[in-house]
C-alpha cells in the first residue's frame, strides 16, 4: 500500500472513531471557534469601518486640503485656491464640460436635544458632489434645494439621533429643517447631514472650505495631478490619492484596535494550543491499541503521525468555521457608530483568516502527539490498554 | 478565648485538618495520575485567566478614565470649525451663573530640539487654579511659573522620554510666522516635575490626545506668540459650583454665544470624556466579552479533563462508596479535583495578567499607544477567583451526577 493510501485509510479510521471521542473532539471544536469567534468578531469592526471610509471608485480620485500634509481639514482652503485647484490638469469633466471635482467642508453642530455637541456634523457639498457619489440616493423626503435653508440627513445620522424628516437643527442663524434622508451605499457620509456648501457656508459666515474632491481620468493621471498642485506658488496644499485618504483616515481609528485583536487572538489561540496538545495526547493514548495494531500489520510511522495531524486540522477548521458562523450571524450588517455610522461586516478574507488561525494552531498543537503516536513501538502498543 | 468561639475554630481547624490529610492526597493523587495532560490544561486555564484579568483591568482603566473625569468642570470652545476663541469672552463667561472660575488654555506644538519627537504644551493662565484645580501644579509651581512665563512643568516620563532635567531649555518649532519674531520657535525652560491630571494619563481623554502633560504659563504666548494670535486661547475651562448644573450651564453658555464671533460650545469634562471614549475604537466596549469568550474556551476543556478523569476512576470511586463515603464527601473530593487547578490558575493566570498590564502601562507611558493609566485592581483578581470557582463548579456538574448514580457494587465488581 502506497505511504498517501496508508495516510489516508489510518486518517479515515481515526476520523470514524471520533464518534466514540465526541466529547473530547467537542473541546477542540469549541475551543477554536471561541478563539477564531472572537478573532473575527473583532476583525469584523475594522472591515466595516474601512470599507465605509474606502469606496470603490476611490481609486481614481484625489483629496486636496490646505496647509500641511499632518494638518487636514483643520485650514481652510480660500474660494479663490479652490478654483486654480479646479484647473489642475487629469481632472475628469463631467457632461456639461465642467471639472468633476467638489469643494467640501465639514462642520460640528452645537449640542441639541438628542445628540451631545461634536458628535454630529454637517458637510457641505456641492453639484458635484453628489456627482462623486453615484450611490447616493434620497429615501424619505427631498433633496435640499440650492438658496434655501433646508439640510439632508443620512440614515446612519438619522438612526443614531433619532432625527428625521422635519426635525430642526441649529446653526449659527438659528434653527434648519431637514428636507430629506438620503443613503448612500453605506459610505461614511451616510453619518453625516449634508447641505449645500454655499449656502450653509453663508450661515457661518466662513468662507474657506475644508478639502476639494476631485475625479481624475484614470489613476495614473494622479501624479500629474499632484506634482502641478503641489509646485504652483499660488497655493499650499497638501494632494493625496483618495484611497490613501481614506486607509489613513480609517487606519488612525482602527490600528491600535487591529493590533490589539492580533495579540488577543494570538493569546487565546495559546490557550487552545495548550487545550489542544492535551487533548490529542489523550487521543493517542486512547488509540494506542490501535495504533499498535495498524504498526503491526505494516503501517508506517509517518501514515500514523499525519493521521494525527489530519485529525487536529479537520477538529480546528470546524472550530474556525463554527466560531466565523457565529460571528457572522450575530455581528455581520450589526450597525455601529464609532464616530460614524458603519456597519460591522465579517468579510470573506475574515472566513480565510480564521481558518488559517485555526488550522496553523490546530497543527502545532497536534504536532508533539503525532510524533508520540509515530514512535509508539508495535510491541508496546500492542500490549497497552 | 471563650468557649464557643474556642470551639467553633478549633472545629473549623480540625475539620480542615481532616480535608487536609483525607482528601489532599487522593486529590494530589488524581490530579498527577497523568502529569502531561494535566500540566497542560493547567497552562491552558492559566492562559484564559491571564487574558481574562488583563481585559478586566483594561476595562477598569477605560472607566476609570472617565469616572475621573468631573461633571463639574466645563469646557468651553467654539462651535463651528474648532478654531480659538478670544479672551475678551472671558468676562463675560464668568458672569454664569454658578461659574464660579474660568481659565484659559491654550496649545503650541511642533518638534523638539532634534526634530526626533513630537512635543505639544499646554499653556494655561492662573484663571486655572479655580476653574481646574485639579491641574497638579502647587501654589509653589504657580508662582515659579510667574516669575518665569517661559517655564514648563512636565511629568517625569515625558521628560525621560526627551532626557529633560530642571534647567534645561526646550526649544519647540511651530512653524514659520508662528511667533513674534516670525522664526516660530519657542523656548522653555524645565521648572520642575508634576504629576499627570487625572483621566489625563497617557492622554487618552485629554484635548487632542495629546500623550503627555506638559504644562506652561499662558503669558509666553501672549507677549511671544503671533501678534494676531496673542489675545486667544483654544479652549477655556470653567468650574460650576454644582455638578448637577452642569448641562444647564452649558446650555445658557451656548444660548449666550450663539451669536457671537465665534459661537461657543460648552461640555462638561465628564460627558467629553464618555463622547471620547464612545467616539473612538477601544478595548472598553469589547473587553468583557473577549475575557469571558477565554473562559468560556477553557470551560470544556477543564470539564472534559475532570469527566475523563472521574470515568477512570469509578472503581477507586466506587470503593469510597463502599468505605462509606457519602454523595457529599465525595462531591467534596471531585470539586476540589476540579476548583484546585482552576484557582491555581487563576492566581498564575493574573499574576501574569499583571505582567501584561505593566508592559501595556510602559508601552503607554512611552507614548507608543495611546492607552489610560493602567493599575493592578484587586477587583479583577478577586473576580478571577470567583470565575475560577465557577469554572470549577460547572466543570464538576456532570462528573457528580454520573457518580451519584453510578451501582457500587458493579463499578467495584468491575462490571
Amino acid at each position: 500500500m502506497s505511504e498517501l493510501r496508508q495516510i489516508a485509510a489510518v486518517s479515515l479510521i481515526g476520523i470514524g472513531s471520533l464518534r466514540e471521542r465526541y466529547g473530547t473532539a467537542l473541546v477542540i471544536v469549541v475551543g477554536m471557534a471561541c478563539v477564531v469567534g472572537v478573532l473575527t468578531s473583532m476583525l469584523s469592526l475594522t472591515a466595516g469601518l474601512t470599507r465605509a471610509y474606502l469606496r470603490p471608485e476611490d481609486a481614481t480620485r484625489a483629496v486636496v486640503w490646505g496647509g500641511h500634509a499632518t494638518f487636514d481639514q483643520s485650514r481652510s482652503l480660500h474660494p479663490d485656491a479652490v478654483a486654480t485647484i479646479l484647473d489642475a490638469p487629469g481632472i475628469a469633466r463631467g457632461p456639461d464640460g465642467e471639472p468633476l471635482a467638489d469643494a467640501e467642508f465639514l462642520m460640528r453642530l452645537l449640542s441639541m436635544e438628542g445628540f451631545a455637541a461634536g458628535s454630529l456634523q454637517l458637510r457641505g457639498v456641492g453639484p458635484a458632489g453628489l456627482a462623486l457619489r453615484p450611490a447616493f440616493r434620497i429615501v424619505a423626503g427631498h433633496m435640499f434645494r440650492s438658496g434655501s435653508r433646508e439640510l439632508l440627513v443620512g440614515v446612519g445620522a438619522a438612526h443614531r439621533f433619532g432625527l428625521g424628516v422635519g426635525s430642526q437643527v441649529r446653526l449659527r442663524d438659528g434653527e434648519w429643517p431637514i428636507a430629506g434622508i438620503f443613503s448612500c451605499g453605506g459610505d461614511i457620509i451616510e453619518s453625516y447631514l449634508v447641505g449645500d456648501a454655499l449656502t450653509v457656508m453663508a450661515a457661518r459666515r466662513r468662507a474657506g472650505f475644508a478639502q476639494v474632491v476631485a475625479q481624475l481620468t484614470d489613476p495614473s493621471a494622479f501624479p500629474q495631478f499632484q506634482e502641478w498642485l503641489l509646485e504652483n506658488p499660488a497655493l499650499t496644499v497638501a494632494v493625496e490619492r483618495k484611497t490613501d485618504y481614506d486607509l489613513r483616515t480609517a487606519g488612525k481609528d482602527t490600528a491600535f484596535f487591529t493590533r490589539m485583536t492580533f495579540v488577543i487572538g494570538a493569546i487565546m489561540a495559546l490557550g487552545a494550543l495548550f487545550g489542544i496538545i492535551k487533548i490529542m495526547y489523550g487521543t493517542v493514548r486512547a488509540r494506542t491499541r490501535e495504533i499498535g495494531t495498524l504498526r503491526a500489520i505494516g503501517f508506517g510511522p509517518l501514515p500514523v503521525a499525519l493521521s494525527v495531524l489530519v485529525e487536529a486540522a479537520l477538529l480546528g477548521a470546524l472550530g474556525a468555521l463554527l466560531g466565523t458562523a457565529i460571528a457572522w450571524a450575530i455581528f455581520d450588517g450589526r450597525e455601529m457608530w464609532v464616530g460614524g455610522a458603519f456597519r460591522l461586516r465579517v468579510a470573506p478574507f475574515l472566513w480565510v483568516l480564521g481558518l488559517l488561525w485555526a488550522l496553523g494552531t490546530s497543527l502545532l498543537g497536534g504536532l508533539m502527539p503525532a510524533l508520540r503516536a509515530a514512535r509508539l513501538p508495535a510491541s508496546e502498543a500492542l500490549r497497552a490498554g | 478565648m471563650r468557649g464557643p468561639a474556642r470551639i467553633l475554630i478549633l472545629g473549623t481547624y480540625q475539620r480542615s485538618e481532616g480535608i487536609a490529610t483525607k482528601f489532599l492526597p487522593l486529590v494530589w493523587a488524581a490530579l498527577w495520575r497523568n502529569r502531561t495532560e494535566s500540566v497542560l490544561t493547567l497552562l491552558a486555564v492559566t492562559v484564559a485567566f491571564a487574558l481574562f484579568g488583563t481585559m478586566l483591568t483594561l476595562n477598569a482603566a477605560y472607566e476609570r478614565a472617565i469616572e475621573d473625569a468631573r461633571m463639574d468642570r466645563l469646557i468651553v470652545a467654539c462651535a463651528f470649525d474648532c478654531g480659538v476663541i478670544p479672551m475678551g469672552f472671558r468676562e463675560q463667561l464668568a458672569r454664569v451663573p454658578h461659574v464660579t472660575g474660568v481659565g484659559g488654555e491654550m496649545w503650541i506644538g511642533g518638534r523638539d530640539k532634534d526634530g526626533r519627537l513630537a512635543i505639544m504644551v499646554m499653556l494655561v493662565d492662573e484663571g486655572m487654579r479655580a476653574a481646574w484645580p485639579e491641574l497638579p501644579l502647587s501654589a509653589a509651581d504657580w508662582r515659579a511659573l510667574d516669575a518665569s512665563p517661559a517655564g514648563i512643568f512636565l511629568t517625569r516620563t515625558a521628560a525621560a522620554r526627551r532626557n529633560l532635567h530642571i534647567g534645561d531649555t526646550v526649544p519647540v518649532d511651530d512653524g514659520k510666522g508662528s511667533t513674534a519674531d516670525g522664526a516660530g520657535v519657542y523656548y522653555f525652560t524645565v521648572l520642575g516635575f508634576i504629576a499627570a491630571p487625572p483621566s489625563w494619563e497617557a492622554g487618552s481623554v485629554g484635548p487632542l490626545g495629546v500623550p503627555e502633560t506638559i504644562v506652561g504659563n499662558l503669558r509666553y504666548q501672549q507677549h511671544w506668540g503671533r501678534p494676531d494670535e496673542q489675545n486667544i486661547v483654544n479652549v477655556m475651562r470653567l468650574a460650576v459650583d454644582r455638578p448637577e448644573y452642569a448641562r444647564a450651564v452649558c446650555r445658557d453658555i451656548e444660548a449666550r454665544f450663539t451669536n457671537a464671533t465665534p459661537a461657543l460650545y460648552c461640555v462638561s469634562a465628564r460627558d467629553d470624556a464618555e463622547e471620547t471614549a464612545e467616539a473612538n475604537i477601544n478595548m472598553r466596549q469589547i473587553s468583557l466579552g473577549i475575557g469571558a469568550g477565554g473562559l468560556f474556551m477553557i470551560l470544556f476543556l477543564s470539564a472534559n479533563g475532570l469527566a475523563e478523569s472521574v470515568r477512570e476512576r469509578l472503581p477507586e470511586f466506587g470503593i469510597l462508596k463502599a468505605m462509606g463515603y457519602g454523595d457529599g464527601r465525595i462531591a467534596m473530593l471531585v470539586m476540589l479535583e476540579a476548583a484546585l487547578p482552576t484557582l491555581l490558575a487563576a492566581l498564575i493566570g493574573s499574576a501574569l495578567a499583571w505582567a501584561v498590564e505593566a508592559f501595556v502601562a510602559h508601552l503607554a507611558a512611552k507614548g507608543l499607544i495611546n492607552m489610560p493609566g493602567i493599575h493592578a485592581s484587586v477587583a479583577a483578581f478577586a473576580w478571577a477567583l470567583a470565575a475560577a470557582l465557577l469554572i470549577a463548579l460547572l466543570s464538576a456538574l456532570a462528573p457528580l451526577y454520573r457518580l451519584r448514580h453510578t451501582d457500587v457494587a458493579a463499578v467495584v465488581a468491575g462490571r
